[in-house]
């Protein structure tokens, strides 16, 4: 009877606890999910959990408060506002140098909710320790790509020289010896002897001349074709690929991150010139992220270098900066005039129908060509090649152009005009649009002055 | 013995052909063959063009160092003969505080030794807000709010843009819990940055800037930018007054 007393008294004490423990733990549950919701509005936009970023990384900051030495309950004070902490505690003053830019002012966070705060912090995993476990397999390097694929195109054409000489050797060889064979078998040694090349090969090339004309017929029409095509290659630039001083991958930014092209190549509503964003534009984005623990970290090491940042501790900027050269890809001659503006503003031209989609461009930017612009959903099909003039022409010969919507005076005002011109309008309006070619965009001097 | 011949001379008119175009290896960095370089290369000043090599000489005195270029110091562009506009345009009087050198790599422009974030909270819009121009400037806004701020900060302004969802970014704030800031804190924030976020004063100038202060109130406030038929600005109850907003 006793042992079953104390068996039940046992039994109701494990039950105790296991509902004091549920119900603690629910209590630890709503306190991390206060710290959360606590942290993200008041803290995350300085903060982060293991990141330093305006304000250094909180994770375990109560202990490093406390094995540095700091005050008893001076980062509470120091939340509430850092000044006073500052004041009174040597260990904040320090903290306060961190960075020169002051840490807003919470009085009103009581003890009980910023240790729910940094409770919360000290519960979340550490996101860099699990990427470079991930990302160690995974590496993608467009610069090294890019590489290989040159040296692979030069060794090709090593081979075919290698091949071409050897080749001559063969028939240079074969030639001499069916030389000095048909000399030896010869029945009439004299007459044969005094022949020299030339003569032998005219006399062959005689006795075989049908043969030959063709031959020479295929190879002088061969080497004008060849001739002709390589004129029509110059000033052809579909498909130029030149190297650039960072691995920039345009599907990071413009896809995965949804980046307005815009917002690097900001001068293309404004100037003849899209623009190349300076480097404090890839700060705005890049003082935070440094790509620690991934392949491309060095690539944003080059940013930081070139900007003058200094990402240890608090980060700052140096001033001492060492500029990017980016290489120009869409090369134009100086002789066409082209203004980003008027296509993209006035012509309301999407991006993508000249430079393609970059928002899956891995590798490193490259004229696209026409093939690769017409698979894109969207775009006007043309059949020329990308940046020619044939190109540039057919484009302005189907492209309609949205004159009369009061958004640019010049059109509003041929609108005007031709409202008067009623048979012109409608011999325009045959094809159902006015084109850009109708307007002039045909004119030699809209581009070439 | 003509087979033979034949082939021989097959062979070599093949082996010459190779050779010929396989001698035509180009270099990656360049865009190819030009007829007339003169026609092709700029004497006068273009951007993004390399000046030590014209007419193919190498002047290495002109190099390239830097290929996107700041404007210089104490130049102003050209805002047309509109002196409303151009009084808008007109250099801004608030100046960085002296931290912002290291802290957003501020360098050669005039910073000041006071808080002129905090002196900002004064400054009004200067582009008032009426009945006629507000769908007007609102609509640009949204423009240019799309092309240089959705990326982070949202469509909707809450600080869940592509950058934030994506993972790439964090410790963007929500627009509706940042309803204390004046107009000109929220000018100088863009114009100088604030915290994590750069100066975006090379991306966007004085009128494009307040316009934005515009739209991003919309986000604090559903009736901003509404004007009924009296024009008259449609107000919301719970905060009239911290919108600072006058017909």
């Amino acid at each position: 009877m006793k042992i079953s007393n104390i068996q039940m008294l046992n039994g109701l004490r494990k039950l105790v606890s296991t509902v004091l423990m549920i119900c603690l733990s629910l209590l630890n549950f709503n306190a991390l999910s206060q710290g959360e919701a606590l942290f993200k509005s008041k803290c995350a936009t300085c903060h982060q959990t293991h990141k330093n970023g305006t304000g250094p990384k909180l994770y375990q900051v109560r202990d490093k408060w406390a094995s540095g030495g700091a005050k008893e309950g001076s980062i509470y004070q120091w939340v509430n506002n850092w000044q006073t902490a500052a004041a009174s505690d040597p260990y904040a003053a320090e903290v306060s140098k961190w960075s020169p830019t002051a840490m807003s002012a919470f009085p009103d966070l009581k003890k009980e909710e910023i240790d729910a705060i940094l409770d919360w912090v000290d519960a979340q995993p550490d996101p860099a320790a699990a990427s470079a476990t991930a990302g160690a397999g995974g590496a993608t390097d467009g610069s090294a790509g890019v590489m290989s694929e040159e040296s692979e195109e030069d060794s090709v054409a090593w081979i075919w020289i290698v091949m071409g000489v050897i080749f001559i050797v063969i028939i240079m060889a074969v030639g001499g010896v069916r030389r000095q064979l048909s000399i030896a078998t010869s029945e009439d040694p004299t007459s044969q002897e005094k022949l020299t090349y030339t003569e032998e090969f005219r006399a062959w090339a005689w006795k075989n001349k049908i043969y030959v004309g063709i031959t020479t017929l295929v190879l002088v029409i061969s080497l004008i074709v060849g001739f002709f095509q390589t004129l029509a290659t110059v000033g052809v630039v579909e498909g130029y690929q030149p190297s650039q001083p960072i691995a920039f991958p345009h599907d990071a930014h413009a896809g995965i991150n949804g980046i307005d092209c815009k917002y690097c190549h900001n001068s293309v509503t404004k100037s003849k010139s899209a623009g190349i964003p300076t480097v404090n534009v890839c700060m705005n984005c890049h003082k935070q992220i440094n790509g620690e623990g991934k392949p491309f970290a060095g690539e944003i090491q080059k940013i930081y270098k070139a900007a003058g940042w200094d990402p240890s501790g608090a980060g700052k900027y140096t001033g001492k900066v060492s500029p990017i050269v980016w290489n120009k890809v869409h090369v134009l001659p100086d002789h066409v005039y082209f203004n980003h503006s008027q296509h993209v503003v006035v012509g309301g031209i999407d991006c993508k129908q000249c430079h393609g989609d970059m928002t899956t461009m891995k590798e490193a930017v490259k004229v696209q060509p026409i093939e690769e612009l017409n698979k894109i959903e969207g775009n006007i099909k043309l059949t020329k090649p990308t940046l020619t003039m044939g190109w540039c022409i057919e484009c302005h010969g189907v492209k309609e152009v949205a004159i009369g919507n009061g958004k640019n005076a010049y059109y509003d005002e041929i609108h005007r005009r031709l409202k008067k011109d009623k048979a012109l309008y409608r011999k325009y309006l045959q094809d159902g649009k006015i084109t850009v070619n109708e307007l002039g965009g045909w004119e030699c001097a809209k581009c070439h002055y | 013995m003509k087979k033979t011949f034949l082939t021989v001379f097959g062979f070599s008119a093949i082996a010459f052909t190779l050779m010929f175009t396989s001698s035509c290896t180009s270099n990656p960095d360049s865009s190819g063959y030009e007829y007339m370089p003169d026609m092709y290369r700029s004497p006068a000043i273009e951007a993004y063009v390399d000046y030590a090599e014209i007419r193919g000489k190498e002047v290495t005195a002109l190099k390239s160092l830097l290929s996107a270029k700041t404007p210089p110091r104490n130049t102003i562009p050209f805002y047309g003969t509109d002196s409303t506009e151009v009084k808008l345009m007109m250099p801004n009087l608030r100046k960085a505080n002296v931290s912002f050198k290291e802290t957003h790599g501020l360098f050669g422009i005039d910073l000041s030794l006071l808080d002129e974030y905090a002196l900002a909270i004064n400054d009004k819009n200067a582009i008032p807000l009426t009945a006629k121009n507000s769908e007007f400037i609102l609509k640009n806004g949204k423009e240019l709010f799309t092309a240089m701020c959705q990326h982070c900060h949202g469509e909707k302004g809450d600080g869940n843009g592509p950058m934030v969802t994506s993972g790439a970014y964090a410790g963007v704030p929500n627009y509706a819990n940042l309803t204390a800031l004046s107009d000109g804190q929220i000018f100088y924030s863009i114009y100088y940055g604030k915290g994590m976020m750069g100066a975006h004063n090379s991306l966007l100038n004085k009128k494009e800037i307040w316009t934005l202060v515009h739209y991003v109130r919309q986000f604090q406030d559903a009736n901003y930018g509404k004007f009924d038929e009296n024009g008259m600005a449609v107000l919301t109850a719970a905060n009239s007054d911290t919108t600072g907003l006058k017909p």
